[in-house]
């Protein structure tokens, strides 16, 4: 009795092993790939001969690295890339997970940064456990506003969330330039805010663990070199909410219906027009507290003009949360790399003379890599030619046998694409969410 | 009121209105580009990187080549190539159209960056002489017209080549087979295909269009106005274009008049400075109206029907 008990769980346990496995390779494939192709770009870039082009990529890489994860210190400076990367992230995969494009985290993060810092500004001698949740809250509610007001617009008046969310970026951009240039310039230099009041910054994580563990335990040696503040650990909480909201309740099985198949969830009687509504404003809210985070937690504790037309957190979080197939692990991992390359790209240039910009480039072969689906385009067509190899089948057998695998063309066309006629409706695959999480 | 006055006084300046066509004219390429695209079905969010590659491709090249025209020939070159790429990757393998453009935008700035640095040291590129600049062309006698004549015809080179472009867009969407078949694929591309049309042959070109308009656009950035190229010029240019095309309804026409309004406040935001009205709170202005026709208030602004879903061919 109890053998082939054991041996049906073992083998449910092989297929999920192996499906967790599928749903990494497509990642782990772009990321190669993007690597491989970065390699090349140093080695078509730099002078010399064969063996000295090759020998300056590998130090690169090398330097990218030891950058990126090498030291204490190195990862300290990482992980304060990664905190608003992550909650940034999440407010993408949170609309992914609703088949909403939300290209706006960039707009809503400046919003929430902006927001914080006004709180800060108007209230300077309020003590800080005051100030703290305060400004925590008003970056989280003006990144909900801001969010808000695309899926408004998307849910009664059907304009297309990424046109909506592009141009909401460009106007919180500009505004919050105009703010920290006029009404909240710094009396003493232009184009930049005074700093938020001390009492409203967050502690560095190697302070705050002297101050509290340390007491008892073995005390941090130099604490200041390691800048990463607690607000890693408030994007680290917001990634169990964000698997809380969507695998744990109504709303986010909701969502999930919504985005799977709409005409299902409209049957079902699901709100769909308020849920589009709530997840853009829940959306926009992780975003607005990635700004207020960012703020509190770093040198300078200030607000610079042009930063957030500059900062490419936005866009990142959109690769972060494909890449990471949107759910709260996997967009924790993928934070990790995104941001470890993009602080060991900055390594890189000053240590091994590879401008840090080729990491932009390889964020991007990662997104053309996942959104072409390039390793399942290989898969088929190795598939394919082995089916004429085996059997030398005639071409239009062979198209028969591929149009019958599962997520070929064909097969996809009888999902919602037919329906999904508005601009830029996403090809399903690409950000398609996968079940588990 | 101090504002007004200078507003007044602003507007009836020749300067200005020059100014705002220069803009209109830098606008209206990639604009008209996104436009083609889009039309075509495929959505099209990168001008703003086919541009900014096409700005450093003409400084670059035309320093390499000594001469101006070769400067204009590298910018749309780079310019279609990067359009290759976002139409290879949303036709041929169907990705999305979205992060395909974002990808596109992404790559521009790191590899001309990257590149700026591999090829010049870090040291970036000088400011360019006049010889290898884009000159300003004065139309001979009607350039003397009292206040016509600035504004109109003393303008770059390029702007008069995006107005010629503007009409023959204009024509061939709407008077001509091509067109037609432009349109087809945009709205329906199965009955085009079984019609005859090549969908996916009409997309490639309309796609690479949108690159070399992109491209062109970016070497009058560095060639014309700037005459130097410097990281990140192009500065969310591409993304008002995106913004002048919706707000345009995706037809050339209204997408001209949407680039000089967007233009005009440009041009203002540089000459209003001193009046006490911020040019960042007048730089948020093409973006509300934007959003505003989105939402219906001034006609509502619907894209073509097959935009941005990728075709199957023997699909139903």
């Amino acid at each position: 009795m109890a053998a082939p008990l054991a041996a049906a769980t073992a083998s449910n346990v092989l297929t999920r092993v192996r499906k967790i496995l599928q749903s990494f390779a497509g990642p782990i494939f772009a990321v190669v790939l993007a690597m491989v192709a970065g390699s090349i770009v140093i080695i078509v870039t730099t002078p010399g001969s064969i063996p000295v082009r090759l020998s300056s990529a590998a130090a690169a890489y090398q330097a990218l690295l030891y950058g990126a994860f090498g030291n204490g210190q190195n990862l300290s400076f990482t992980l304060t890339t990664v905190t608003p990367l992550i909650l940034a992230s999440i407010s993408v995969a949170l609309s992914f997970r609703a088949r909403l494009f939300n290209i706006g985290a960039g707009g809503q993060l400046a919003m929430g940064g902006m927001t914080a810092g006004v709180i800060g500004f108007e209230l300077p001698h309020s003590p800080g456990w005051v100030l703290i949740p305060l400004m925590i809250v008003g970056g989280a509610v003006a990144g909900a506003i801001w969010g808000g007001i695309a899926g408004f617009l998307k849910a009664w008046r059907g304009a297309h969330e990424v046109v909506t969310t592009i141009m909401l970026n460009w106007i919180a951009f500009f505004f919050t330039d105009y703010l920290i240039n006029g009404p909240f310039q710094s009396p003493h230099t232009a184009n930049q805010t005074e700093p938020i009041p001390a009492q409203a910054t967050l502690p560095h994580i190697s302070d705050f663990y002297n101050h509290t563990l340390g007491t008892f335990l073995p005390q941090i040696a130099n604490p200041q070199q390691y800048i990463a503040d607690v607000g890693f650990f408030f994007s680290l909480f917001a990634l169990v909410v964000y698997w809380f909201i969507i695998s744990r309740t109504t709303f986010g099985y909701e969502v999930r219906v919504i985005g799977e198949n709409p005409k299902a969830a409209h049957y079902a009687g699901i709100p769909i027009k308020r849920n589009i509504f709530l997840v853009m404003a829940i959306a926009g809210a992780f975003s607005g507290l990635a700004g207020a985070l960012q703020l509190m937690g770093q040198f300078p504790y200030q607000l610079i003009a042009t930063t957030f037309s500059t900062q490419s957190t936005g866009f990142d979080a959109i690769g972060v949360a494909l890449l990471g197939r949107t759910t709260s692990i996997g967009v924790l991992l993928a934070a990790l790399l995104f941001g470890g390359l993009r602080q060991g790209g900055t390594y890189m240039q000053a240590f091994a003379g590879v401008p840090g910009d080729l990491v932009y480039i390889i964020q991007a072969l990662v997104l053309f890599s996942i959104a072409a689906e390039f390793l399942t385009a290989i898969q088929r067509s190795l598939h394919r030619r082995s089916i004429s190899r085996r059997s030398g089948l005639s071409p239009s057998v062979i198209a028969a046998a591929v149009a019958a695998l599962p997520g070929t063309p064909a097969d996809r066309e009888d999902g919602a694409l037919p329906e999904s006629t508005t601009l830029a409706s996403s090809s399903e695959s690409s950000v398609s969410p996968i079940e588990e999480d | 009121m101090l504002f007004f006055q200078v507003l007044f006084r602003v507007l009836q300046s020749s300067d200005l209105w020059n100014a705002t066509l220069g803009f209109a004219a830098l606008l209206l390429l990639p604009a008209l580009g996104g436009l083609i695209s889009e039309r075509s079905g495929v959505v099209n969010i990168a001008m703003e990187g086919m541009m900014l590659t096409g700005a450093y491709a003409g400084v670059m090249s035309a320093l390499a080549t000594q001469s101006v025209f070769g400067g204009l020939m590298g910018a749309m070159v780079a310019g279609g190539l990067m359009a290759l790429v976002h139409a290879f990757i949303s036709i041929n393998f169907k990705a999305n159209q979205i992060v395909s453009g974002i990808a596109i935008n992404l790559a521009a700035l790191g590899l001309t960056n990257f590149l700026l640095f591999v090829q010049t040291g870090g040291q970036g590129v000088p400011s360019l002489k006049d010889s290898l600049r884009l000159p300003n062309i004065s139309l001979g006698p009607i350039s003397h017209i009292p206040f016509i004549g600035p504004v109109f015809f003393q303008q770059n080179i390029i702007f008069y080549v995006a107005i010629l472009i503007l009409i023959g867009i204009q024509f061939m969407l709407f008077h001509t087979n091509i067109g037609l078949r432009i349109r087809a694929v945009g709205e329906h591309p199965q009955a085009a295909d079984t019609a005859g049309v090549n969908v996916y042959l009409v997309r490639y070109l309309c796609v690479i269009s949108s690159g070399i308009l992109s491209g062109l656009a970016g070497a009058f950035l560095s060639l014309g106005i700037a005459g130097i190229f410097n990281s990140d010029m192009t500065a969310g240019v591409g993304f008002i274009a995106l913004a002048a095309m919706i707000f345009g309804k995706y037809t050339p026409w209204s997408t001209g008049v949407a680039c000089v309004i967007f233009g005009l406040g440009e041009a203002l935001s540089i000459r209003l400075q001193d009046s006490g009205i911020s040019p960042d709170l007048l730089s948020t202005v093409p973006y509300i109206l934007t959003l505003i026709a989105l939402v219906g208030l001034i006609g509502r602004t619907t894209p073509p029907a097959a935009d941005g879903v990728p075709y199957y061919p023997g699909s139903e």
